[in-house]
């Protein structure tokens, strides 16, 4: 009989890996690791005031809640600036340097917060946001994200040939009457609400290198769309669930595991190169 | 001569307050081929998106269609220079080719419709390619690159058809290949064209007017009246020589950052 939190585990680490098989080619493609990077910063301000008004209110689910509000207006913000003309890597730099100064002086207000308030039950949050916790996601945060999760499969699965049009020639698209503009902004948001998505799951400190590597790895094997798509969605499927049953085993984190997997195979590519 | 397509009067073209093209006055007609010619930094390309549409911080008049460019967007197309291009997303030709039309309708693009397909491959046949459509994008020559993105352009059924350095970075036989198809274009389709170049030599056959800028308008006229030795010799320096071999007039513009400097 397989535990209740191992299932739970699994069916997100499945989530995880169809969202993060998908969009991780188009990171690759697009050349947004710099953007997850943004997403980073602004999950982890969101994160931290979603800590304090939790405090405040007594109730931390809006922790999560504020993460995802935060990132997918950091995401616009970001979107907004390169379609003004700023090249990505400054309206990125720019915009993670200021999240980044304010996530310090979140983390100033939240002390004094925590000085007047129990904060015991927020111990697991920072745990789960900082290492990812797939063993600790309860029925409501696995619902969060299968609905929110569907939502955005949807998106990118309608939207796909669009995102790869805007990736290859985006000021061509323009010039074919498409919206370039809307596009880009579309494929931040979904970048930045699948970050705040999958966050719990896989944590802060190792976000970027699961949302980066199936990609590159996948365009390393193959310059075939279709093989590409299968070999991320593949690879980060095995590595999310061997990951899970390692972790199982052996009490270590599970995104640590699937990092360092991806990180393995990375390197023998590049050595087999 | 046709109707007048573009009519430009002291056009200044911005980049935030640095200008890009001064005071720059001219006309072309309908079914003209004219060649924009400057050094690099001539304002070249930035006079190229501004008459399509793509950059709008200009003062003075400019008409293209008798209206201003960012309202007959659906008539220009504009082939950007092939190495603009993320070769990372793999796109084959054909996709890149129906790209021209598939964004004249709708938000979502899901499939490509098989009319569109249809005319994606016509298109690739009337510039040569119509038996690599599978092929990848990034695995084209340089030449055949730039045949695909003349491809596109003309899917998208342009009345003024604008080329950005087409003949950059490309070997003799690919420059041949590509000017062939241009040729084509003007022979068989009678569209007006723009092209700018570094080199005007290739072009010259199929060129009815140049033009020659360098942050303004230096001169505009048939070949004969440009390539001049008193003209170009201002741009290009004293190195630089018209020849008239046959009917067609040649310039060597020698090494203008050697003289610059």
């Amino acid at each position: 009989m397989i535990p209740e939190y191992l299932l739970r585990a699994l069916l997100g680490g499945v989530m995880v890996s169809v969202l993060l098989g998908m969009l991780s080619p188009l990171i690759t493609m697009k050349g947004l690791a710099f953007l997850t990077h943004a997403t980073f910063h602004s999950l982890l301000f969101g994160a931290v005031l979603g800590m304090i008004l939790g405090l405040i209110f007594g109730n931390l689910s809006l922790i999560m809640w504020v993460a995802l509000i935060i990132t997918i207006f950091v995401v616009i913000l970001i979107a907004l600036l390169e379609n003004r003309g700023f090249s990505s890597d400054t309206a990125i730099g720019v915009t993670a340097s200021f999240i980044a100064g304010s996530t310090v002086l979140a983390f100033g207000i939240l002390y004094k917060v925590m000085a007047n308030k129990p904060y015991f039950a927020l111990s697991q949050s920072i745990i789960s946001y900082l290492t990812g916790e797939l063993f600790l996601i309860t029925l409501n945060d696995l619902m969060f994200l299968v609905l929110g999760g569907a939502l955005i499969f949807f998106l990118m699965l309608v939207f796909y040939r669009d995102f790869l049009y805007v990736s290859f020639d985006a000021e061509g698209l323009e010039t074919y009457s498409g919206n370039a503009k809307l596009y880009l902004t579309l494929l931040y948001v979904i970048v930045g609400a699948t970050g705040a998505l999958i966050v719990r799951t896989v944590g802060l400190i190792t976000l970027q290198v699961i949302a980066v590597l199936p990609g590159t790895i996948a365009t390393m094997l193959s310059n075939d769309l279709r093989k590409i798509l299968g070999i991320s969605l593949g690879l980060t499927l095995s590595v999310q669930v061997l990951s899970i049953v390692l972790a199982y085993l052996t009490d270590i984190p599970p995104s640590g595991i699937a990092t360092i997997m991806l990180g393995v195979v990375y390197g023998l590519l590049l050595l087999r190169r | 001569m046709g109707e007048k397509l573009i009519v430009a009067e002291n056009l200044t073209v911005y980049y935030d307050n640095y200008k890009a093209v001064e005071d720059t006055t001219f006309k072309l007609d309908s079914g003209e081929t004219l060649l924009l010619l400057g050094p690099n930094g001539a304002g070249k390309t930035s006079l190229l998106k501004t008459i399509a549409g793509l950059h709008q911080s200009y003062t003075g008049k400019l008409l293209v269609f008798e209206k201003p460019p960012a309202e007959v967007r659906d008539l220009i197309s504009y082939v950007p220079q092939s190495y603009s291009l993320n070769e990372r997303v793999p796109l084959k030709a054909i996709e890149v080719v129906a790209m021209g039309a598939l964004y004249k309708k709708g938000l979502i693009h899901f499939n490509i419709p098989k009319a569109l397909l249809k005319e994606a491959e016509e298109a690739l046949e009337f510039v040569g390619l119509g038996d690599l459509k599978n092929k990848r994008f990034a695995e084209l020559s340089g030449g055949q690159k730039q045949r695909v993105l003349l491809a596109r352009a003309l899917v998208s059924k342009p009345r003024l058809l604008l080329l950005d350095e087409p003949l950059s970075a490309l070997d003799p036989s690919a420059r041949v290949e590509v000017v062939s198809v241009l040729a084509k274009i003007k022979r068989e389709m009678g569209l007006t064209m723009i092209i700018t170049t570094h080199d005007p030599n290739p072009l010259t056959e199929i060129g009815d007017k140049i033009m020659l800028i360098n942050k303004r308008l230096i001169a505009f006229g048939t070949p004969e009246e440009v390539l001049r030795d008193e003209i170009i010799t201002e741009v290009y320096g004293p190195l630089s020589k018209a020849v008239k071999v046959g009917e067609r007039m040649y310039c060597f513009i020698g090494d203008v950052h050697l003289y610059r400097r």
